[in-house]
C-alpha cells in the first residue's frame, strides 16, 4: 500500500527533468505537468532527484490531531466570536460604501478578519478534517440540520470521505 | 534612542536619522510596513534573563467545552472554509469544495451586522485590549507554542486593522485614493501601497501570496 503521492509545485518546476528519468512508472511524464497520482508509487526518488525541490511527497493518511487545552479552547472562542462580528460589520459597510475607496478598505478588513478567524479556529482544535472535533461537527449538523435549507448532503459526504483520527485508529 | 515598529521590527534610530522621533509628523509611516507611526515603541532595554515558566497543568481535551453547533453562524462559516484550506492543502478539492458549501451556507445565514465604523474599530480595540492578552497569556501558561503564534499575527493583523479604522474614521476615505489596497492571503495583514511589499512583515510569505482588493465592478 503507498503511503504517499509526489507533487510537483508548478512554481518550482525549473524543467530540468531529473523526475522523468528517475521515475519507475513514468508518472511524472504528463502533458499538463501534473503528477499522475494513479501511476505515482510513492517511493520518493523523484523529490530526491529534484534540483529546485519541486517535487514533495504528501502523505495520504495523518496522525491525530494535536490536543489542545478545553478552558484555552474557550478563551479562543470567545475572541472568534468577536472576530465574527467585525466581519459582519465590515461585510455591511462595504456593501454601503458610498465611495469605491471605502468599498476597498472595508472589502480589505472583512477578507482579513477571515483569515484571522480560520487561523484562529485552525489553533482551537480544528486543524486537520481528519480530526475527531470536525467530525462531531459534521455528524451534529448532519443529524439536526440548523434549517431546511442547509446542505447536509454535504456533511454526510464528508463524513463518508474523510476518515476520523481520533477515534477509527 | 531607538524606536522599533511593533509590526515589523523596522528600527527607527534617532541617531542615525538625524531627526527625533518626536519631530516626525502623525502622518509619517513605517518605511517597510506602513504601519502608523502610533505603532512605534521606544526600544526596551533587554531583561535581564527571568526564570523558565512552567508550564501549568493542563486540561487537555478533545472536545471544546462548547457544543460546536451553537457557536455563531459567521464563526461556523470561518471554522469550515479554514477546514476547506485544511483539504486544499491536502490536495482534496472535492472535500474542500464540499467544506466550502457548508461555509458559504452559514456565512449566507449570518444575521445583518448592527455595528457602524465605529462599532467596528471599538470591536477591534477591544480585541487588544482583553481578547488577545486573555487568549495569550493562557496559551504561555500552558506552553501552548500554536495559540502562541496565533495570537502573535493576529495580534499584529488587528493592530494595522484597528490603525487603518481609526484613520479612516478620523480623515475620510481620500488617504485610499491613488493607492491600492493588498491583503496578505495567509495572516491577513493589510498593506496600503502600490505594489506589495517584497515580504509580508507579519508571516514572511512572498508578494504573490498578496491579493490586490478590486473596487466595485461599475454598473
Amino acid at each position: 500500500m503507498k503511503t504517499q503521492i509526489a507533487v510537483r509545485n508548478l512554481r518550482l518546476c525549473t524543467k530540468d527533468c531529473l523526475c522523468l528519468y528517475v521515475c519507475p512508472t513514468g508518472a511524472s511524464d504528463t502533458e499538463n505537468s501534473v503528477i499522475d497520482t494513479e501511476k505515482c508509487i510513492g517511493c520518493g526518488v523523484c523529490a530526491g532527484a529534484c534540483p529546485s525541490g519541486a517535487i514533495s511527497m504528501v502523505p495520504l493518511e495523518y496522525p491525530p490531531q494535536q490536543k489542545k487545552d478545553g478552558h484555552l479552547a474557550a478563551l479562543s472562542f470567545a475572541l472568534a466570536g468577536n472576530k465574527a462580528r467585525q466581519e459582519a460589520a465590515a461585510r455591511k459597510l462595504a456593501d454601503e460604501a458610498p465611495d469605491n475607496e471605502s468599498y476597498r478598505l472595508m472589502t480589505a478588513i472583512a477578507r482579513s478578519v477571515r483569515l484571522v478567524n480560520e487561523d484562529l479556529l485552525r489553533e482551537s482544535g480544528y486543524m486537520l478534517p481528519q480530526s475527531g472535533n470536525a467530525h462531531e461537527l459534521l455528524r451534529r449538523l448532519a443529524e439536526n440540520p440548523p434549517s431546511a435549507d442547509f446542505p447536509a448532503d454535504a456533511a454526510r459526504k464528508l463524513l463518508e470521505r474523510i476518515p476520523d483520527n481520533d477515534h477509527s485508529r | 534612542m531607538r524606536y522599533i515598529c511593533s509590526i515589523c521590527g523596522y528600527v527607527y534610530d534617532e541617531e542615525k536619522e538625524g531627526v527625533p522621533f518626536s519631530g516626525l509628523p502623525d502622518t509619517w509611516v513605517c518605511p517597510l510596513c506602513r504601519a502608523a507611526k502610533s505603532l512605534f515603541a521606544p526600544e526596551r532595554q533587554p531583561e535581564t534573563a527571568s526564570a523558565p515558566v512552567t508550564p501549568a497543568l493542563s486540561r487537555e481535551t478533545n472536545v471544546p467545552d462548547e457544543a460546536p453547533e451553537l457557536l455563531s453562524p459567521l464563526v461556523l462559516s470561518a471554522l469550515c472554509s479554514n477546514l476547506a484550506r485544511g483539504c486544499e492543502k491536502q490536495y482534496k478539492e472535492e472535500e474542500a469544495a464540499l467544506f466550502q458549501e457548508i461555509a458559504d451556507y452559514f456565512a449566507a445565514a449570518a444575521p445583518a451586522s448592527q455595528d457602524d465604523s465605529g462599532g467596528l474599530a471599538g470591536l477591534l480595540q477591544d480585541d487588544l485590549d482583553r481578547g488577545y492578552p486573555a487568549v495569550h497569556g493562557a496559551a504561555r501558561e500552558l506552553g501552548d507554542r500554536g495559540t502562541q503564534r496565533v495570537c502573535v499575527w493576529g495580534e499584529k493583523v488587528t493592530m494595522i486593522l484597528n490603525s487603518l479604522a481609526q484613520r479612516y474614521r478620523a480623515e475620510g476615505p481620500s488617504f485610499l485614493k491613488y493607492t491600492q489596497i493588498w491583503v496578505c492571503s495567509v495572516c491577513g495583514f493589510v498593506f496600503v501601497g502600490n505594489e506589495p511589499p517584497e515580504l509580508c512583515p507579519v508571516c514572511k510569505v512572498p508578494a504573490w501570496k498578496f491579493d490586490k482588493i478590486e473596487g466595485r465592478a461599475s454598473k
